[in-house]
């Protein structure tokens, strides 16, 4: 049998499109395949902290931190680096927001701004790696520290990109109230990305 | 030297295989049809070589990793190539994918003709 | 240039094959290219295990060193489980579950197709060892210290964590995309409790992949760390701790066991009804079988690391024994759906039977492996290699085999010979039970895993005799479905679309099915629509009660669009 044409029938066409395009109820499908990668990305780190707690424990924690003769962990600068980027999640958001009210300027001017704060977040983390003194071969305590943070940097550098290809898109007029999908998807990112760098920076430079 | 031996003739069988396989399934042929094309307001990429493409700047990207000489991050002349096609594939994807959402959602107006 | 053809081509012409099949992004040519590549794997890794019976048929070393021999039982491991066995039952969910779902694709199809091309290319740098010097010798659990920077110094052994990288992320991909197809684009009418068994299946295996496959990439890339970049994740001398790894490794690994076992077990519920002619007893019990399983999961991983001695035992033992009781209700609805049906023994019920009784014995020695008094004395042996082979290979690939010959006719529009087919399966079926049978006898007596050779004097010769013979006879059964599989490709018998009176969607559409799958969709208010289609709405009783629940448009009047 060879392949039939479909059968168009005008009416419920575009209410059966929406269906597809938008799945069954609310969102959208690309929103659920991010949200999931999403997941992924958090059992990730997940790993990453087991290995992180697992070696501290073994150490002891009275012992963990940067081995001898290296400097103090730099709580003040993680600390500026930790409301970098939690105003960045904000910004972000504003995006969001103002992009649903259609507002293609505000959409710019705000992805703009977290484009710049994540890009200062990652400077910032460039130059306390180093001003640290301790590398990744320095023991286990380096090893976890520098996994743990690089693999973190890592992930907003790709946001960065992410952000660069929003913006990108947005200045070519390419979104609107309607059709913003891209914008949420890595605003979601976005969002993991600082909730990580939150638990990355209590269990590091608070919990110690 | 066993185990080079055992590469090579692994190697030799499967492509020998998958040579007969990909012989018997294609020379059933067929008759020639239309592209296919998906119901309407329905966002479906049509064929495309990113995929093959990506895989292969993944692998060359990882295996500079794994053939890293003494001092060295990676080893460059398969990371970097690597590297660079991986740039350029997401580049592709990201332009391809949204050249087809738009299509998808101006389209769905007409019969999809308009391109 | 775009790459959508969101328009038809002018006229009609016929493109390369070869370019055809490298950009498709169509789910069902994704399946099969998944299926012939996991299939390869299997041949590959099946003939390493043939070396290793070789080797071991005897006392002495006959035919391969030491290190051969590790770098065979490591390669054969890894191949079976991440490049054969889930990429199978992959290409499987691939191909079937937008057609069961009445969907025109996966969510996804472009990163469809990234995931399968990720599967070859990550199994050729895994292989690629044996041309560098030595492939990985570590076992395919890869513990630390011994693939450390110290003793394994293969580069064989990075190229195997580079390429299970690469396949790891195919799957998770492949995950992603089977969930947002599964919750997104079921036809109007499919409920979540009117979906396939084999759609819930492959829904808790993607949350597994999903959740359990990034922490393997994480131990991945601290193993890598320490291999190369002098970390000291694992290195107890410089503050690190090997049983980090175990406990990194076995978090996944534990899930990836139940990644391998579900879909299988959604392939033999889907099969035992058709050829039963009855419908699958206790259709909820197992939805929520399954889900308990996928959850339960990921509480056992330490039941791998009993004798570590670091490992809370009667917490992992207790949820060990437990998550047999999902596992015992689905047989116990297996066996009623069986009761007083009218049984048809064709090859694709054979495999399900032979599933399920030889996953019955798998399943059985893994209760007694729960208990740590039993484990401590057979960890490590041959008896936990018998239990392995008996869950995977008489579960898993019992169910790829019951799959290929079930859907084959679907895939191809011709049906595979069934004499050939019955030869395969009883070869088969005696070659494997002579092959594992006896190791649970042999772990019992003490023979150790992993070892290439073994005293003469040890009284365990005439077992690993035996079981050489049974290996043999598993491979001459591949003959017969070889011939069989190219011989119908050939000049088959033609299926027409429901050879074996199926009760799911993907029986409603041509053999194959067209591009987007359907023209038109049979009403959905049930989980076996094509019953109800062909039989009509008979008795009151088999309408399911939430029948109301439905008001959705009908779905003639859609025409083509699901």
């Amino acid at each position: 049998m060879t392949s039939r044409t479909m059968q168009a029938h005008p009416a419920g066409e575009h209410e059966a499109a929406a269906v597809m395009q938008h799945g069954q109820s609310g969102m959208p499908t690309a929103l659920v395949g991010m949200l999931l990668f999403i997941a992924s990305e958090v059992m990730f780190f997940a790993g990453l902290f087991a290995t992180y707690f697992n070696a501290r424990a073994s150490v002891g924690a009275g012992q963990w931190g940067p081995p001898e003769g290296a400097h103090e962990l730099d709580l003040p600068l993680a600390a500026v680096l930790t409301a970098i980027l939690v105003a960045s999640s904000f910004t972000m958001q504003f995006g969001v927001w103002a992009i649903r009210r259609g507002d293609t300027g505000k959409l710019k001017l705000w992805t703009g701004i977290t484009l710049a704060l994540g890009a200062l977040f990652l400077a910032g983390q460039l130059y306390d790696y180093s001003e640290l003194g301790f590398g990744i071969s320095d023991g286990v305590f380096g090893t976890t520290f520098y996994t743990l943070t690089g693999f973190h940097g890592a992930h907003v550098f790709g946001g960065t990109v992410g952000l660069t290809i929003v913006l990108a898109r947005a200045m070519r007029g390419q979104f609107s109230a309607r059709n913003h999908v891209a914008v949420e998807a890595v605003s979601m990112y976005w969002h993991f990305v600082d909730v990580v760098w939150i638990g990355v920076f209590s269990t590091i430079y608070l919990l110690r | 030297m066993p185990d080079t031996v055992i590469g090579f003739v692994l190697l030799g069988i499967v492509m020998l295989v998958v040579l007969g396989i990909v012989f018997a399934i294609a020379s059933r042929g067929g008759p020639a049809t239309a592209a296919a094309k998906p119901p309407r307001g329905v966002h479906m990429p049509g064929p495309s070589f990113l995929p093959v493409v990506m895989s292969v700047a993944a692998a060359l990207l990882g295996a500079g990793l794994a053939f890293r000489g003494q001092d060295q991050l990676a080893n460059p002349f398969l990371a970097i190539p690597g590297l660079l096609v991986l740039v350029a594939g997401v580049v592709a994807w990201v332009r391809a994918a949204n050249h087809e959402w738009r299509d998808t959602e101006h389209g769905s107006h007409d019969d999809g003709a308009a391109h | 240039m775009a790459t959508t053809t969101l328009e038809p081509r002018a006229g009609t012409y016929r493109r390369s094959w070869v370019i055809e099949w490298l950009t498709t992004v169509d789910h069902k040519k994704i399946g099969i290219l998944y299926i012939v590549n996991s299939f390869l794997f299997f041949f590959a890794a099946g003939i390493l295990a043939l070396v290793i019976r070789t080797e071991l048929a005897v006392p002495g070393l006959q035919i391969v060193d030491q290190a051969t021999y590790n770098q065979a039982f490591t390669m054969h491991g890894t191949i079976m489980l991440f490049l054969f066995i889930i990429p199978a039952l992959s290409g499987f969910g691939n191909y079937i579950v937008p057609l069961m779902l009445g969907a025109p694709d996966m969510a996804f199809p472009r990163i469809n197709a990234l995931s399968f091309w990720l599967l070859p290319l990550g199994g050729l740098l895994i292989f690629s060892g044996y041309l560098f010097g030595g492939a990985a010798a570590e076992g395919w659990t890869g513990y630390a210290p011994l693939t450390g920077q110290e003793y394994g110094t293969t580069p064989g052994t990075d190229l195997w964590i580079i390429g299970l990288t690469l396949v790891g992320t195919a799957s998770i991909l492949g995950a992603v995309n089977f969930i947002a197809t599964i919750f997104k684009m079921r036809a109007p009418g499919m409920t979540l409790f009117r979906m396939p068994i084999f759609v819930w299946t492959v829904l808790v295996t993607a949350v597994l992949i999903l959740l359990a496959t990034p922490v393997l990439a994480a131990g991945l890339i601290a193993l890598f760390i320490d291999r190369n970049y002098g970390g000291s994740f694992f290195d107890p001398t410089v503050g690190g701790n090997p049983i980090l790894w175990q406990h990194i490794f076995w978090f996944f690994g534990h899930p990836e066991v139940y990644i391998v076992i579900l879909p299988a077990m959604g392939v033999v519920s889907e099969i035992l009804p058709v050829f039963s002619r009855k419908p699958l007893f206790g259709y909820k019990a197992f939805v929520f079988a399954t889900i308990a399983i996928g959850l339960l999961s990921f509480s056992v991983w330490a039941h791998h690391m009993f004798t570590t001695g670091e490992v809370f035992l009667p917490f992992f033992a207790f949820m060990t024994a437990l998550i047999a009781v999902p596992t015992g209700v689905k047989m116990f609805n297996w066996l009623a759906t069986l009761w007083r049906g009218k049984l048809m023994l064709a090859t694709p019920m054979l495999f399900a039977l032979g599933f399920v009784s030889m996953f019955l014995i798998g399943g059985l020695s893994g209760v007694m492996l729960s208990s740590p008094p039993i484990d401590f004395h057979v960890q490590d042996t041959y008896f936990v290699v018998a239990h392995l082979h008996y869950v995977f290979f008489g579960g898993s690939v019992f169910g790829v085999f019951a799959a290929t010959y079930y859907w084959f006719p679907k895939m191809t529009g011709r049906k595979l010979n069934e004499p050939l087919g019955k030869v395969h399966f009883w070869i088969h079926f005696i070659g494997f039970n002579l092959a594992f049978f006896p190791m649970h006898q042999l772990g019992l007596d003490g023979m150790p895993r992993r070892i290439s050779d073994y005293s003469p004097d040890a009284g365990w010769t005439l077992l690993n005799f035996v079981s050489t013979i049974g290996a043999f006879m598993v491979a001459v059964s591949i003959i017969p479905f070889l011939i069989n599989v190219i011989a119908t490709f050939i000049n088959g018998e033609p299926a027409g679309d429901d050879p074996w009176e199926g009760n799911t969607l993907e029986w409603a559409t041509t053999s194959p099915p067209p591009p987007y799958n359907f023209d038109r969709l049979p009403p959905i208010h049930s989980e076996r629509p094509l019953f109800f289609l062909t039989h009509g709405h008979g008795h009151a009783a088999e309408r399911p009660a939430d029948l109301e629940e439905t008001e959705e448009e009908d779905v003639e009047h859609r025409g083509g669009l699901v």
